[in-house]
């Protein structure tokens, strides 16, 4: 009978078309509004790898001053000083780790008529390229031995390499930046993680988009005594000695860190340690705060670094308000449509069909204006991802579908309409059949 | 087929209370055409409403063949008036969206029956009234009297125990209402019962029985064996 209800429901919208056409564009206006400001807000608020999400985890180690602090609030500082990502890398602890911080500096052209080149990426560890599952098109890492020696390598992000070498092999070739000559052991095909998970703390272009050039060992760039690029956090009263060195032996926070642990039940045992670790550098002084090591997962991190601005929830909600706006005036239009069709109730009644059957028909009917609206609707919705990607870049990145958002669009577009068909289905059929035949 | 004993029907409102039949008897055997006559606010169509099973009743027993239909639910009784029940209306109470063969189609899928067996029937009914050739013709497309016959092909598809006319002729020219008539004692002459109100003396006598409404009460039955109505006059022969 289903098959039947849909089929007389298509009828009945055809043969009124500027109602059908009224309720439909209502409907799809709603659904359009909302889906549109949802699939960012789900895109954004996305697992970014979620087969080990909960297996990368962040420390924090709160090094800052006594002064001013209140025990129990969060840290404002979500970097490492060096002393701490130095230990963090000797430490064995987990599977993989690897410290980040962002380097830039000007690539050498082989000739001296050629103008010189801006490259900004990273100093990180070999272990960065395997836990962020970051794809090669050419070549590897480098590998352990290549951190431990100091080695000039460098791994180029795919626009990189083809800014630098144009359509010719750059595996193998040369690369003069910081002054030194940099041979090129791998070349990135696209890698953009939405979020950017492991860049939410000073990646450039942003938590969404943005990509970055250059790969270079964190032990090479310390050794080279390569500077920061981003924001570096020290305290007014613990100025760093003088030179890099001084620098590297200060408090100041500076360096991102990240864990891999071969399964998530090693996290308290990780945890443990850091605990311990803190304990051990307060015996030596230093990590005046007293504060509890914290330790975050994927998802934990893009809480943490409020990835979804309030902004973004704050739209989804009025769109989701203007939905409902949506959904009473389809109830109005419905209500009109469905109380003309009295009459027909009546005789249907009379020809032995149920409350429930009509209250079947009726809503199958509401549903195929739902199924229309939510087409509609997609399309409106694809429209307006489109012309929210056009404002930034960084939108972009999260204003585009995917079959969840496509199946969630129908699923909001049928839920709406049969909540909006509800009361005039109720209304339809407690029509009096004995007074509707006499009437006509 | 159709028994009601003592049977009361009370319309309330805050202020008044109307009884619409009260002490009401009938019995109307298998195979009888009974009309039912009576003026206006009598009585017949709350009768005719109840008898198919559109309006509940206070009081009394009430048998539509063999089954007591007292304190039935919804769902039983829609059931029960789909298989056992036809409707002929006076304003055809055609479906306008759907063409002819759809309108007789909406009993026989409350029904359950399969593809094949609707087509057939639907065909059937249609063919029985004339308007085979007309079957994807919508209502509006139909003079009165076709759309009459077109109510009858959808009232006879589901091959019902009891026919129930309100009125047929009513919105019909003398012809059309002759024509009609003819095409309900033809049925009626091929087993299925008819239990029909009118406001016409002359249709009223052509049925096996009379049964006219007073005050909610039957006030005599007629019967008027077919050799005397041919001869032209009405006769009661007997009160039951």
């Amino acid at each position: 009978m289903l098959r039947y209800y849909l089929l007389l429901g298509v009828r009945n919208l055809v043969r009124s078309p500027l109602l059908t056409g009224l309720m439909v564009l209502t409907l799809a206006v709603g659904v359009a509004a909302s889906i549109s400001t949802l699939t960012i807000l789900h895109v954004m608020s996305g697992d970014p790898i979620p087969h080990k999400s909960d297996r990368l985890l962040v420390p924090l180690v709160d090094n800052g001053p006594v002064r001013n602090y209140v025990p129990g609030t969060q840290p404002d500082d979500r970097q490492l000083s060096y002393r701490d990502a130095a230990n963090l890398r000797r430490s064995g602890q987990g599977m993989r780790r690897t410290a980040i911080y962002d380097v830039a500096g000007a690539i050498e052209p082989e000739r001296p008529d050629l103008p010189v080149d801006q490259a900004a990426g990273l100093a990180v560890d070999a272990d960065f390229f395997a836990m962020f599952e970051v794809p090669f098109l050419r070549g590897a890492p480098w590998t352990a031995a290549e951190d431990a020696s100091r080695a000039r390598v460098v791994v180029l992000g795919k626009s990189r390499a083809e800014k630098t070498f144009g359509a010719q092999d750059a595996l193998g070739k040369t690369l003069r930046m910081f002054g030194q000559d940099f041979r090129v052991v791998g070349v990135l095909d696209t890698w953009r993680p939405v979020p950017r998970y492991p860049r939410l703390q000073n990646g450039s272009g942003g938590a969404l988009a943005g990509e970055d050039g250059i790969y270079i060992p964190f032990a090479t760039a310390t050794d080279l005594e390569i500077p920061n690029t981003a924001s570096t956090s020290c305290d007014q009263d613990a100025a760093p000695k003088a030179g890099y060195a001084g620098f590297l032996d200060s408090e100041c926070t500076w360096i991102q860190f990240w864990f891999e642990i071969a399964s998530s039940s090693d996290r308290a045992a990780l945890h443990q340690h850091l605990t311990r670790y803190a304990a051990e550098q307060r015996r030596l002084g230093r990590l005046p705060r007293d504060a509890p090591v914290q330790l975050f997962d994927v998802m934990e991190w893009l809480r943490y670094m409020n990835v979804v601005s309030n902004d973004a929830r704050l739209a989804t909600w009025l769109a989701f308000g203007f939905l409902v706006l949506c959904l009473v005036n389809t109830t109005g239009l419905l209500l009109a449509k469905f109380s003309s069709r009295a009459p027909e109730v009546g005789v249907r009644r009379a020809l032995g069909a149920t409350r429930g059957a009509i209250i079947r028909q009726f809503l199958a009917e509401a549903a195929v204006v739902g199924l229309a609206g939510g087409l509609v609707g997609l399309l409106l919705s694809l429209g307006a991802l489109a012309l929210i990607a056009q404002q930034a870049r960084q939108l972009s990145m999260v204003a585009r579908m995917d079959w969840v958002m496509l199946g969630t669009t129908f699923l909001i577009a049928l839920a709406t309409s049969l909540l909006a068909g509800l009361l005039p289905t109720w209304r339809a059929a407690q029509v009096t059949p004995a007074l509707q035949l006499k009437s006509q | 087929m159709l028994r009601m004993h003592n049977l009361s029907k009370v319309y309330r409102t805050q202020m008044i209370e109307t009884h619409a039949l009260r002490g009401f008897d009938i019995d109307v055997r298998e195979g009888e055409f009974v009309t039912v006559t009576g003026p206006s606010g009598s009585g017949k169509t709350t009768f005719l409403n109840i008898a198919g099973l559109l309006e509940t009743f206070d009081g009394g027993e009430f048998t539509l063949d063999g089954v007591d239909v007292r304190g039935m639910r919804d769902a039983a009784r829609s059931r029960l008036r789909n298989e056992k029940l036809g409707f002929i209306f006076q304003g055809f109470n055609l479906i306008p969206d759907l063409d002819l063969f759809d309108n007789v189609d909406v009993p026989l899928r409350y029904r359950g029956f399969g593809a094949a067996e609707r087509r057939e029937r639907i065909e059937a009914a249609l063919a029985d009234v004339g308007l085979a050739s007309r079957k994807r013709h919508y209502p509006a497309e139909l003079s009165g009297g076709q759309q009459q016959r077109v109510a009858i092909a959808r009232a006879l598809a589901g091959s019902p125990r009891l026919l129930l006319a309100d009125e047929p002729t009513g919105n019909l020219d003398s012809q059309m209402a002759r024509s009609v008539m003819e095409l309900l004692e033809d049925i009626n002459a091929r087993g299925t019962t008819i239990l029909m109100v009118t406001h016409d003396p002359e249709l009223a006598i052509r049925a096996q029985r009379n049964v006219h409404i007073v005050d909610g009460q039957v006030s005599d039955v007629l019967r008027h064996p077919a050799s005397l109505v041919e001869g032209g006059g009405r006769t009661a022969t007997s009160l039951q």
